[in-house]
């Protein structure tokens, strides 16, 4: 039987025993030169969440810590975190011994934990602001099936934690002008909706950027939703918009794509020289990555191709020729 | 120098009540502004949304079953009647519709058919049980922002703006302070409309969130207006007991979706004394008569305030929980399995059904110029559906008086005393004998409402009472901050917040020892009785000079009356 489900006859709160130690960091850009990081000593308590611990330094140790939480029940997705680097909502994983706590990265910090939404919310704004019906709304309630939205699914339980947003190594380059996971999944919730008549593969393509997506998954990693982001969310808006015929900002994956149906392999050298030409910085870079034996520059131009090859270009044939 | 925007109508609050009152507002082609402590449509308590009422009046018995749900068992007669009629053909012909057509889905069965629970007055959901609020606050946050209409988040309103002196003339706008950068300034406004909720975080364990301390109640009675009915707290007892933050996590006692069932609780004995159907077959928001169960097991020792009994859906398959519970999820987290295993839990203050005095017919106060909607007020419980009405009668009533108003200047005098009051806290000092962190005094100020409790009388009402006038005397006045700084400072936000929790919390227990019966949510065991004759009325409160004025107001019931003039409080069934 589980501890919660045994009759105890102990108060609520008491611990188990015995303390942990957190360190966190600490930075009010308003005084503030630099961040700083302070431990704090705290009593453990019975399945104790990282909140409960930021609640102690907060209130027992009277420190004037600043960070955000607002439902404690996973519903407001405000008290996202980095625990060991890595992003949780505060309210939800339960508190580690010797954690490091910091604020969540891709945005700027207000006060210790406190991260600015701003940028994101003008970003959905522009990007996803609301359902555009294709037809005047007929009354309540109008004519659905459950069917009709199981696509999106997944994609409702979203809380705007933004916990995708700050691991996501598109946005930490700025000039990609990529909208981030959490937009994604707002604009392909409304893209996926039978009601909706708005272009929104163009606006994928072309304003949220969906192509600069690399599909590096990490936004799945620490979804505290689960939600299957790229393969529900942004593979679905990338197929629209290149239905829609907006694939300006596909080059990267048209490049990726014509050298997989010419090669049979992607071969990495040959996409980076396809994307950038034959300028000096391109050379230079391909020097370096070839001398530590990650690019086979010279290879990129001979005509190889994989023992496969055929095979790769008949599926793709018969994939492009499919309707 | 004094910053000021000027608007037609400013919001004070970004629920389900404010968000429908702005964009009401400016359908009338008022100029709106809005102003949220928290994040508009993430703070407060309309998030927690699980499901909601469908008013089905489609024939005599239904309307009448509805309207006896809202009268009786929500509300214990401490209603305004014909308010109740109108909201629920809001319900069926608006509310519903407004939703949808902003996008959200409500949840179809594999017929196509709207899915109901299966009660006497059945509810609907969006998504998931439990999910609702999100989705549908999610929908008004993007209508809102989408039409630009201007909002200012985590910015607290700190006081209202009166002409003609503070504590008695016309509403002309309300101070603001950013929390995000220490930034104070007015909004100069022709109507204000209030609304920020009934779900305070004023006990230690409470439903109301980090921003919520009652500051619409402090602000409208430092004003001039009346509180009514503000002894009528709900109480939820099946709100997880450990860890201590989720204490907000519910485990809804209401039928799931999609079928008979619900939750049921245990007692240290393991015997089940509590599940809706069986317990309270007329109400899908049982509460009051959870609570009453849960006092009989608590003085026969059988479980505690905190802790002691157990919530579970180990009599259901475990994928019927999962279908349609957002919160089962959390078993998981536990390491538990819904199935099999049950949950500890604890009682958490909730909603207050009493609030600020108000006219139902159009959101008035008595105040010219200050308009209410939703759980700020006193007339009707609260619920996402119902405070949209209000809200959406308060925002058009706001914006048609706003619209036929000159500007009124901004009482300057007043602006600048209330930034040397918000400014005055903001004093850093080491801590030690003559110096108190404004969150000590919060958590006393917990304490002494969760020491007072469900069960209440004379005695434990007056020591609340003086709990809480030594805390205004003896710790405010040595308040010290950890910092100075303006950017984001939690000690600041405390010591504003303590502020406003002594006023709300003072009211409260006044008003809890004015009324002398016990009803609904209410218990006092020096009067456990239900009192028809007597106290069928508002128990109203306001601060003259310094000093508390008390009235009692009857309340007409012009289409449903209480059968019994006085009964035993545990034999009313209400």
């Amino acid at each position: 039987m589980s501890p919660s489900s045994t009759p105890t006859t102990e108060a609520p709160g008491v611990a188990p025993g015995g303390s942990i130690r957190v360190r966190i960091r600490r930075f009010d850009p308003s005084v503030d030169a630099a961040p700083r990081f302070e431990s704090y000593e705290v009593p453990r308590t019975r399945l104790m969440r990282v909140l409960d611990v930021l609640d102690h330094v907060h209130e027992a140790l009277g420190v004037d810590l600043g960070y955000r939480w607002l439902c404690t029940s996973k519903k407001c997705g405000t008290c996202a975190v980095n625990v060991n680097g890595s992003p949780v909502l505060a309210c939800w994983e339960e508190a580690q011994d010797g954690m490091t706590i910091e604020p969540i990265g891709n945005m700027p910090v207000v006060r210790d934990l406190v991260t600015s939404r701003d940028g994101y919310e003008a970003t959905l704004a522009a990007v996803a602001p609301q359902l555009q019906r294709r037809e005047e709304y007929p009354g309540f309630p109008e004519p659905l099936a459950a069917d009709d939205f199981a696509p999106s699914v997944h994609l409702r339980d979203c809380i705007q934690c933004l916990a995708c947003q700050s691991v996501c190594p598109v946005i930490a380059q700025k000039d990609a002008g990529f909208a981030g996971p959490a937009v994604l999944v707002a604009l392909a919730e409304l893209a996926l909706d039978p009601r909706d008549g708005a272009a929104r593969g163009a606006t994928a393509g072309s304003v949220a950027k969906v192509f600069s997506c690399v599909s590096c998954y990490e936004c799945e990693r620490v979804c505290p939703a689960e939600i299957p982001i790229v393969s529900e969310a942004i593979e679905p808006l990338k197929r629209l918009a290149t239905a829609q015929g907006h694939v300006a900002g596909a080059r990267r994956a048209a490049a990726f794509l014509a050298v997989v149906k010419e090669r049979g392999f992607a071969d990495g050298a040959r996409v980076a020289f396809q994307l950038n030409g034959l300028t000096l910085r391109a050379l230079r870079l391909g020097l370096r990555l070839f001398r530590r034996g990650k690019a086979d520059i010279l290879g990129a131009w001979r005509a190889r191709r994989a023992p496969g090859a055929d095979s790769v270009r008949r599926t793709y044939e018969h994939g492009e020729g499919s309707p | 120098m004094i910053e000021s925007v000027d608007t037609d109508v400013l919001v004070i609050g970004g629920g389900a009540a404010g968000t429908n009152a702005a964009l009401k507002a400016a359908d009338k082609g008022a100029r709106v502004a809005v102003v949220v402590k928290g994040l508009m449509g993430k703070s407060g308590c309309s998030i927690f949304a699980s499901h909601l009422p469908y008013h089905d009046t489609s024939t005599e018995q239904k309307g009448h079953d509805r309207l006896r749900y809202s009268v009786r068992y929500y509300n214990h007669y401490l209603t305004d009647q014909d308010y109740c009629l109108r909201m629920g053909k809001y319900m069926r012909t608006e509310f519903f519709p407004d939703l949808e057509k902003l996008g959200v889905y409500w949840r179809r069965g594999e017929d196509g058919r709207l899915m109901a629970t299966a009660t006497r007055t059945p509810t609907i959901v969006s998504h998931k049980q439990g999910a609702s609020g999100v989705i549908i606050m999610d929908k008004r946050r993007r209508a809102i922002l989408g039409r630009g209409i201007p909002v200012h988040e985590e910015c607290a309103a700190t006081g209202l703006l009166q002409d003609g002196g503070q504590g008695g003339g016309r509403i002309v706008g309300a101070t603001l302070l950013d929390l995000k950068s220490g930034r104070f300034f007015a909004v100069r406004a022709k109507a204000v409309v209030l609304a920020t909720g009934h779900s305070d975080y004023l006990a230690t364990r409470s439903t109301g969130t980090r921003e919520q301390s009652a500051d619409g109640i402090a602000m409208a009675l430092r004003a001039g207006a009346e509180t009514a009915n503000l002894e009528i707290q709900w109480w939820h007892i099946s709100d997880v007991l450990e860890p201590r933050s989720w204490m907000r996590y519910h485990l809804y006692p209401n039928p799931l979706l999609g079928t008979e069932e619900t939750s049921r609780l245990y007692n240290q004995a393991g015997e089940m004394f509590y599940e809706q159907r069986t317990h309270s077959p007329a109400s899908s928001a049982p509460y009051v008569e959870q609570i009453r169960r849960l006092a009989r097991e608590v003085m026969a020792g059988k479980a505690r305030w905190d802790g002691g009994y157990w919530s579970g859906y180990d009599h259901i398959p475990a994928e019927t929980i999962m279908a349609y519970q957002h919160q089962a999820k959390i078993w998981g987290k536990l390491g538990l399995d819904v199935g099999k295993d049950r949950i500890e839990c604890g009682i958490t203050m909730h909603m207050r059904q009493g609030g600020i005095d108000v006219d139902t017919q159009r959101m008035t106060t008595s105040l010219p110029g200050l308009y209410l909607a939703g759980g700020i007020g006193s007339h009707y419980l609260g619920g996402v559906g119902p405070v949209s009405y209000d809200g959406k009668v308060a925002g058009e009533a706001a914006a048609e008086e706003a619209l036929g108003r000159p500007d009124a200047p901004l009482p300057a005098g007043a602006v600048a005393d209330e930034e040397k009051r918000v400014f005055g806290f903001l004093q850093a000092g080491p801590a030690g004998p003559d110096a108190v962190r404004p969150i000590a005094a919060k958590l006393r100020i917990r304490e002494i409402m969760w020491e007072l409790g469900y069960v209440k009388n004379e005695a434990k009402l007056n020591a609340a009472l003086d709990g809480l006038l030594q805390v205004r005397a003896e710790m405010v006045p040595r308040f010290r901050l950890e910092s100075a700084s303006r950017a984001w400072n939690t000690g600041w936000q405390d010591a504003l917040d303590v502020a406003a929790m002594l006023d709300a919390c003072e009211a409260t227990v006044r008003s809890g020892l004015l009324r002398k019966e016990s009803r609904g949510p209410f218990f006092r065991d020096d009067y456990p009785f239900v009192d028809n004759e007597t106290w069928l009325c508002k128990t109203l409160l306001r601060r003259e000079g310094g000093e508390w004025r008390s009235r009692t107001a009857p309340i007409p019931t012009p289409h449903l009356k209480p059968e019994k003039l006085r009964e035993p409080f545990f034999d009313a069934d209400y």
